[in-house]
């Protein structure tokens, strides 16, 4: 995700200053974590029983940290934890990506990780629904299935010995993506929770985070519109529409409504993500209903003054978290 | 660039169709411009211009030169445009070689008009020092350092900017006793003349994608475009120059239509560019 370049006015620069500074402070101050840069030491009371983990090495008899980041013990190990690390892939991880190249029985897919993941025709429910064996018919036909540059969800099923990763999408909610937009953000800035699939009712927009830093934002299609049969069906339509009028394909397409709110939640991610906050769906809900509310247009929300109210607001949230803390 | 999906491409189509594009704006809307100027300063002028992801650097600079003979009376301009391989990684070697002949000629066409330098935004006549013998020569040096589409018009509002932080050395010309004599010219380091701006013009590109046209256009609207047409405007609404790219036909009126737009769109960009060439020589001065 490229950076959003702002000029901001003197007034606009000096209430960011001010914001980030509280920010800063408030941080600072929640903090029961220690941060570490290379070359700290790290405090350990029992030497002798303590293992060392990943970002720490051993120096004249002290740990010492050899990444900047975050400090954690759990019992006897101690490791430091990177903030801004590379996308690493877990099983069990929802993950948004795009096909590639189309192999022997398998896609490739490009998930912003330092390898290419490997979807297996297998993994993958054919268009007939069966359960059956995958004949040489069926790889002549991947195509149809899924072709180059498609957009895809699917779930990380596990590792390959040389470190790619294996995906499966046998799931209904898994599948094809078409009609809405791909973000790309920093993988860190997307934690992994119970739910990375998110239907927002009010907006009828599905939005889904994908832990690789892929967010996907779209119209909602109802579970059963992954479907193949469907998609089969719509296909040769497809590929004649660039000759059919172009009414039938406005006909076709995304609502303006939807649409709206599709441009709307997009900005939010990107801007969210240019100030480096974290992707949560209340954070994304809670930055479109303040553009929506303070009536500036969509192209706005990526605006110098839009830039500092969030940051504002961010601060009084806060704010107001700590003290019905403490 | 990496490839779109049908599905990213027939919601690229619908959003220009419905007038609202991916990031919110309307067909008609720049990204916003973010201008600095001064950026190098061995140059005489130079200026950088980001525009939403896309990031261009001019350099001017300013050497003695000799008239040709064809135009006497009148300076000399070169443009050359640079495509960093930091941009994208086919810019690398001599891949970028064929971008960066086509951005330079057009904007050669635009700023420079035609072979007799008639119809020229920039001023020739205000670069010549003694007539016959010696002249400024212009050096205008652009560089992509990142692309997300829309090169042209960046690099022209990097152009006009630089152009405006351009400060020609006065000179001292010392004439020999004959006329055939080469004159002495001493350059001066203090004093600079600025040059003026007033003429040059901005470069609107609007590229046509389904029916309708788009100005400023991301990189993945561009890869959806069938044509385009970039129309270079002055300060009076005058055309300087016309440059279409793309393999698809246009119809003769719908031509015209696009420089109507063009003309439209440009008022607005000429008073956008002089407020924040305004705002960043108030910044430099600080």
């Amino acid at each position: 995700m490229r950076d959003l370049q702002l000029s901001l006015n003197q007034t606009q620069r000096v209430r960011l200053q001010v914001a980030l500074q509280q920010l800063q402070d408030l941080a600072s101050q929640a903090a029961a974590y220690s941060s570490v840069t290379i070359a700290d030491t790290i405090l350990v009371n029992n030497e002798d029983g303590i293992l060392k983990g990943h970002g720490t090495s051993e120096l004249d008899g002290q740990v010492v940290a050899t990444l900047c980041g975050v400090v954690e013990r759990v019992n006897k190990l101690v490791y430091v934890r990177a903030l801004r690390a590379r996308y690493k892939p877990e099983v069990g991880d929802i993950i948004v990506g795009r096909v590639i190249e189309i192999a022997f029985k398998r896609w490739r897919l490009e998930i912003n990780f330092s390898q290419d993941a490997v979807l297996m025709l297998s993994s993958m429910n054919l268009p007939d629904g069966i359960q059956r064996r995958r004949t040489a018919v069926d790889e002549l036909n991947m195509r149809s299935i899924f072709e180059e540059n498609d957009v895809i969800c699917a779930e990380v099923r596990g590792f390959q010995h040389d470190g790619s990763l294996h995906l499966q999408a046998r799931s209904q909610k898994y599948g094809k993506l078409e009609r809405g937009q791909l973000l790309t953000v920093p993988a860190y800035l997307v934690k992994r929770r119970k739910q990375h699939f998110h239907h927002l009712e009010q907006y009828g927009v599905d939005l889904i985070l994908g832990c690789n830093g892929f967010v996907w934002v779209g119209e909602h299609l109802k579970t059963g519109e992954h479907d193949m049969l469907d998609d089969q069906e719509k296909r040769p339509e497809i590929s004649k529409s660039n000759k059919i009028d172009e009414e039938e394909q406005e006909r076709t397409f995304t609502p303006l409504e939807v649409r709206q709110h599709i441009c709307g939640i997009a900005n939010a991610v990107r801007l969210l993500s240019a100030l480096g906050f974290i992707l949560t769906v209340e954070a994304i809900k809670d930055t479109t209903e303040a553009g929506v509310s303070s009536n500036i247009e969509i192209k706005d929300m990526l605006g110098p003054e839009f830039y500092v109210q969030i940051v504002e607001r961010e601060v009084q949230r806060r704010i107001s978290l700590l003290r019905k803390k403490g | 660039m990496v490839g779109l999906s049908t599905g990213e491409k027939r919601f690229i189509h619908g959003g220009i169709a419905q007038d609202l594009r991916s990031d919110g704006r309307k067909r008609l809307h720049f990204r916003p411009f973010c201008v600095e100027t001064g950026v190098i300063p061995q140059a005489n002028g130079s200026a950088r211009v980001r525009l939403g992801a896309t990031d261009v650097i001019v350099s001017i600079k300013a050497e003695l030169g000799k008239p040709s003979s064809f135009q006497p009376d009148k300076g000399k301009v070169a443009i050359f445009v640079d495509c960093s391989p930091t941009a994208a990684p086919e810019f690398e070697g001599r891949g970028g070689e064929e971008l960066s002949s086509e951005l330079s000629f057009a904007l050669e066409r635009c700023f420079l008009g035609g072979k007799t330098g008639a119809g020229a935004g920039i001023d020739l006549s205000s670069l010549i020092i003694v007539e016959g013998k010696v002249c400024w020569d212009l050096y205008i040096d652009g560089l992509v350092v990142s692309s997300d589409g829309n090169l042209l018009d960046a690099l022209a509002a990097a152009i006009k900017v630089a152009l405006s932080n351009t400060g020609i050395p006065k000179v001292n010309v010392d004439l020999g006793p004959s006329p055939d004599d080469q004159p002495e010219v001493d350059v001066s380091d203090e004093e600079f003349l600025q040059f003026d701006t007033s003429g040059v013009p901005v470069v609107v590109t609007l590229t046509k994608v389904g029916r309708h046209y788009i100005v400023d256009a991301t990189l993945e609207e561009e890869s959806q475009m069938s044509s385009a047409v970039s129309v270079s405007v002055n300060r009076h609404g005058h055309i300087c120059g016309l440059t279409k790219r793309g393999g698809a036909g246009l119809d003769p009126s719908v031509i015209l239509d696009m420089i109507s737009v063009a003309k439209h769109v440009s008022q607005n960009l000429i008073s956008v560019l002089d407020s924040e060439i305004a705002a960043a020589e108030a910044n430099a001065k600080e």
